[in-house]
């Protein structure tokens, strides 16, 4: 794998996981304001 | 499912394609050494957010001054707060750009320099918010900081790095008011630009609410 690719890689996780955190937080704050 | 969750997941499709685009679909440009002009993708976003969350701030202030409604307070803090996270990250990038092109991650260039202060005044604005107490002179205090806060950004974002010799390369709207980015650097700059700008809309809303619940639970406190 090149480094470019390596990067494009790391960004994409830190894209993915960062959704995933916001995502959850979002739902949490939806079950809190029911 | 709604049409907010939907836009959720196109979201994350959206800047997921961008990042590959921005690594795979556009070209080395000329004149940058190695792959760093591809940090303009994600460089480029953060400043614009940065400006648009300290505007947003500073008109949910001067609401707040009009009206004297707690969320207008909630949304100029909560502007202020992702305009500083993302003035940040604006500068970190700048910085990773400026030790691959400039040899060192600080030059004191007038863009570095401008954003330093900056983010000063800013943090300054979330450290007088911490330290007022009561909760309505806080909201006043910090809806007139805000406002004058607002009166710098367009000197220091704007004005002063185009009044001095900068290493900065020229802006997408530079001072010959031409767009000379190649065609693909436009798309996916402009891509990258209305996906973060869609991720700043969405924690936002997700800020504001955080802070409603800590508003509406402090009011139950008190009123036990």
């Amino acid at each position: 794998m090149t480094d470019l690719a390596g990067i494009a890689v790391v960004t994409l996780m830190i894209w993915v996981g960062l959704f995933g955190y916001v995502y959850r937080l979002d739902r949490k704050l939806g079950r809190m304001e029911d | 499912m709604r049409i907010a969750d939907v836009l959720k997941w196109l979201l994350l499709v959206w800047l997921a394609l961008t990042i590959v685009a921005a690594f795979f679909y556009v070209h080395p440009a000329e004149g940058f050494i190695g792959e760093s002009s591809r940090i303009v993708f994600f460089h480029v976003p953060m400043a614009w957010i940065a400006v648009l969350a300290f505007l947003i701030s500073c008109v949910a202030s001067v609401r707040y001054l009009m009206r004297r409604e707690p969320k207008d307070d909630i949304r100029a803090a909560v502007a202020a707060g992702l305009g500083l996270l993302f003035a940040v990250l604006a500068t970190t990038t700048g910085a990773v750009f400026a030790r691959i092109m400039w040899g060192a991650f600080w030059n004191w260039d007038p863009r570095q320099t401008s954003i330093a202060i900056l983010l000063l005044i800013y943090a300054a604005y979330l450290a007088l918010r911490g330290a007022v107490g009561d909760p309505e002179r806080r909201a006043s205090l910090s809806a007139v900081y805000a406002i004058l806060a607002f009166v710098t950004v367009p000197f220091l974002v704007f004005v002063v790095p185009r009044i001095y010799w900068s290493l900065h390369p020229d802006t997408i709207i530079n001072t010959r008011g031409a767009n000379e980015f190649d065609p693909r650097y436009t798309q996916v700059l402009m891509a990258s630009l209305a996906g973060f700008t869609g991720l700043f809309v969405w924690l936002y809303t997700i800020g504001c609410r955080i802070e409603a619940i800590r508003l509406r639970r402090h009011q139950e406190a008190l009123d036990d």
